[in-house]
């Protein structure tokens, strides 16, 4: 636990005079540690909007087939019959490969909004836009059949690959008996770490926004890590810290409102945007961070870059003090890098809020866990999460089984160990937003333990200090 | 000496009635962190020995805390009476210090956060300094380390930029009949080969910004601005007059567009500089230096660098990007520059690639110098100059101005490039001989 290492040092305490001239201030050297990034594949070259999305839908089946039907014969006996949609015989006992799509009433739907003859209202935006009349549906390249049966529709999301076994009814449905998803990939074995060193990964800072409470949090989060706060004890912990990941919303919504597009032009004329001032805090704050640690942004839902996934790194003009220092690293999300072996892939919760609305899992935890068992980062890309027309190959199948899976902005901080069938370990992580939380998370990469970190200060109206700020 | 600060902190917790907090202290005494909470806490027990000062302090306290079993690190800022409450709920006391000294009892923490936001903004640069970490890879980058960093990002970019700019560049040549009295004058300010790419490139400019609004229709004040310049031209050498109605020219005639016209010109001039240094960026200036130097004499080179000095204030006030890396102490230095330069290098960079296999040559230009001689004349001459070019580079010059000139983009945007370089080498003479500001050229 990070608490015990730092408590470490004994008798160094801050409460007492300044020493002698001779003694010299304690400076601990930060641990730094292999880094690789790999998120090249998230980066997006060309941007050609003139594609159709169906061919994201193509190549994630072309992709996914094979592996499904390994899965498939591994766990129903490798007799079992693969069949595709148009050889169904009724009554016969097979499998079938494809994409689950989820006619859902509720979801919000552009034609019928603007459609004339149903003279509809837009649909206010709702929780959960699940219901009890949703259909699911099997497609693969040809054709698409109704499913019915041992599948729980209310945690299926559009967009899933998945291999079922059952039965073709007279009626033209088919009977799901059971079914099975791709589940982890392989992992290459995480190497043995002889001491404690630890990752940092915050989210939802939540800059510009018109409360400023969290701001001291904040404070005292980048002086924690700096160094500057604590005993020495806690400042040689500190300095295990090798690494901080900002996992999204950097800035917060409020620096959104798009006020320039709908008031009058004389109205706006000498406002600026709000997201400039929020993003030159952005930039004083990570200044302060990376002058003493490798740091790596990753942009989120409110944050000034392109709103479908993945969404590429912010500019490095916007940090212009940050960025000559080379230890700012401003990456893409969702982002995938090796720290010193351990491999860390995540989002900036974009996706698991997504699958939130449309399936009845309310926790974040669980949703990763079941991203990572279909092995796709989004499944409801394209559908109800914006994302970048592929059509070559769909970057978010995960090839390789991570060793930490996080997604940023999640209502508090959750954490889990996942095993998966070829001796898989997975850590997932759903990291808090501090905005509301004040919690960030220490993840040891010894142990692959993560730890919640909160920071509280006191106010007017708190009597009580125990009361403030705990992060669950 | 070891109460000094004592008194220091006195002073700022009594006489200023400021939050002490240990981050302000640090930075406003320059001292590591450690030491200024030492201080604080110090200076707090100290003065409540002394006399019951009416003191309030703010502490830090952070350590194991356990809550519903998730057991947490956590860190808080507390106000001194709630101090041992809050520690006694912690299960692990990790560490305790004086956070802040203040006078007055804080009901919020917010003030602690502007005090130490106003401390930190005003020392960004050492902000690290005085904590107790150090990280070795946390130095910052040399400017000549960050542009190597986005040549690697840049290659694509240059070479769609290369195409059109080619095109366009021939395209304004050819159009503008005034091009050769421009760079008659041009001639005169441009201390006839110089060298910096940039600085030449400016007078150039500005030049041509008086000779661009000249043809352009849509610049007003053409005319008009072109007369008083070319008096000027006959009647004296009088730098300074020059100098002003550049510069007013400079200011008026500041639309990106006029300007990404002129950053062109330099046919002659630059295109021997730039097209000699394939990769480099500071070789640029290493041969701009040594045409400096063989061909200026000081008194030249101090009116040039004052007109380019004159020249180059009003310029940043455009929005042209060009424009305003380019400041007087790089002129002087001579460094490698920012993005214009680099984008100018990294033009040459991928032109370079695109040339290779072509055999470069020297060959001797008619070229018109102008320099001032010892009565402080103007004087324009006319001479054989060795210029080093390659086939495929005919108008390389032309090439550079295009680079800047957005608004004509024209389709011949997919040409290639040797077909636009050869239409506008041929256009260049066009101009040449069509031209009616004739008059002016033999100077």
């Amino acid at each position: 636990m990070f608490s015990d290492l730092s408590a470490q040092k004994e008798g160094s305490s801050l409460l007492c005079r300044p020493a002698s001239e001779d003694q010299g201030p304690a400076v601990f050297e930060r641990t730094s540690l292999a880094y690789s990034p790999s998120s090249e594949r998230y980066g997006v070259g060309e941007r050609s909007f003139s594609r159709q999305y169906a061919h994201i839908y193509a190549a994630r089946l072309m992709q996914m087939r094979p592996l499904l039907s390994e899965r498939a014969k591994e766990k129903w006996g490798s007799d079992v019959l693969i069949r595709k949609l148009c050889d169904l015989e009724t009554g016969e006992q097979c499998c079938i490969v494809g994409t689950l799509f989820k006619r859902m009433e509720l979801q919000p739907s552009i034609l019928k909004e603007i459609s004339e003859e149903h003279n509809l209202l837009p649909q206010p935006a709702r929780a959960k836009y699940i219901s009890e009349t949703d259909e699911l549906i099997l497609e693969d390249e040809l054709q698409r059949i109704k499913l019915e049966g041992k599948i729980d529709k209310n945690k299926c999301v559009t967009g899933s690959v998945i291999a079922i076994y059952g039965a073709e009814r007279n009626d033209g449905k088919f009977t799901v008996e059971d079914f099975c998803t791709a589940d982890l990939p392989l992992q290459t074995a995480r190497p043995s770490l002889s001491s404690d060193r630890f990752v940092l990964l915050a989210s939802g800072l939540g800059l510009g926004s018109s409360r400023a409470d969290s701001m001291l949090g904040l404070q005292l989060l980048v002086d924690m890590v700096t160094g500057q706060l604590g005993d020495l004890g806690e400042q040689s912990g500190a300095a295990t810290i090798s690494r901080v990941l900002l996992a999204g919303n950097l800035l917060s919504q409020s620096t959104q409102d798009k006020d320039a597009s709908t008031k009058a032009k004389y109205l706006t004329k000498k406002t600026q945007a709000g997201s400039v001032e929020a993003i030159r805090l952005l930039d004083e704050l990570l200044l302060q961070l990376v002058a003493s640690v490798p740091v790596d942004v990753m942009p989120g839902q409110y944050d000034p870059t392109n709103y479908t996934l993945p969404q590429q790194p912010l500019h490095r003009c916007m940090f212009p003090l940050s960025s000559v220092y080379p230890t700012l690293q401003l990456a893409s999300n969702p982002y995938q890098a090796d720290i010193d072996g351990v491999r860390f892939l995540g989002t900036s919760g974009q996706n698991v809020c997504d699958i939130q609305r449309y399936s009845s899992m309310d926790s974040h935890v669980e949703i990763l866990e079941e991203t990572l068992r279909l092995r796709h980062l989004a499944p409801t890309a394209p559908d109800t999460l914006g994302c970048y027309p592929f059509y070559l190959k769909d970057p978010f199948i995960l090839e390789e089984c991570p060793h930490v899976y996080f997604s940023g902005n999640a209502p508090a901080f959750e954490s889990k160990h996942i095993k998966g069938p070829d001796g898989q370990e997975v850590l997932l992580v759903t990291v808090p937003e501090f905005s509301s939380t004040q919690t960030a998370c220490l993840i040891n990469l010894r142990t692959l333990h993560c730890e919640p970190v909160s920071f509280s200060a006191f106010s007017a109206d708190e009597d009580e200090e125990s009361e403030m700020n705990i992060s669950h | 000496m070891d109460e000094l600060y004592l008194d220091n902190i006195d002073e700022f917790v009594n006489d200023h009635d400021k939050i002490v907090t240990y981050k302000w202290l640090s930075l406003t005494l320059g001292i590591h962190v450690n030491t200024a909470k030492q201080m604080l806490f110090h200076y707090l027990d100290h003065k409540r020995k002394e006399s019951s000062a009416q003191l309030h302090a703010t502490y830090l306290v952070s350590g194991k805390f356990v809550d519903n079993g998730q057991t947490s690190h956590k860190v808080s800022v507390v106000r001194e009476e709630q101090l041992e409450d809050v520690k006694a709920k912690m299960s692990l006391i990790v560490s305790v210090h004086v956070y802040s000294v203040q006078k007055a009892l804080l009901k919020d923490s917010g003030p602690l956060y502007s005090v130490d936001y106003d401390a930190v903004k005003d020392n960004l640069k050492n902000c690290s300094k005085y904590s107790a970490i150090r990280c070795a890879t946390a130095v910052p980058m040399s400017s000549l380390e960050l542009q190597q960093a986005r040549e690697m990002h840049r290659p694509p970019s240059p070479e769609p930029e290369n195409k059109k700019p080619a095109m366009n560049g021939n395209g304004i040549l050819a159009s503008k009949p005034s091009a050769k009295p421009a760079k008659g004058i041009m001639g005169m300010f441009a201390n006839k080969s110089t060298p910096k790419n940039q600085d030449s490139g400016r007078e150039i400019k500005s030049e041509q910004k008086e000779d661009a609004p000249v043809v352009d229709a849509p610049k007003s004040r053409p005319a008009a601005k072109a007369n008083p310049m070319m008096n000027f031209f006959g009647s004296q050498p009088a730098k300074k007059p020059e100098k002003n109605v550049k510069e007013e020219e400079a200011a008026q005639s500041s639309s990106t567009a006029a300007e990404k016209q002129r950053r062109s010109p330099q046919p002659e001039q630059k295109r021997g500089d730039v097209v000699a240094e394939p990769q480099k960026n500071t070789k640029n200036d290493s041969r701009s230096k040594n045409k400096r130097i063989e061909d200026s004499d000081s008194e030249e080179d101090k009116m040039e660098k004052k007109k380019r000095r004159r020249i180059k204030l009003p310029e940043p006030d455009s929005s042209d990007e060009d424009v305003i890396p380019d400041s007087p102490p790089q002129m002087e230095t001579r460094e490698a520059s920012p993005s214009p330069k680099k984008e100018v290098e990294a033009v040459t960079h991928s032109y370079q690639g695109n040339s290779d296999g072509k055999i470069r040559k020297r060959r001797r230009v008619l070229k018109s110098r102008t320099f001032v001689d010892e009565e402080g004349c103007i004087v324009t001459e006319k001479g054989y100059e060795s210029e080093s070019y390659s086939e495929t580079e005919d108008d390389f010059q032309p090439t550079k101005q295009a680079l800047r000139d957005p608004f004509k983009a024209s389709s011949s945007k997919d040409d290639e490039k040797k077909s636009q370089k050869k239409s506008s080498a041929s256009a260049n003479k066009g101009t040449k001989q069509a031209s009616i500001m004739g008059f002016f050229q033999k100077k």
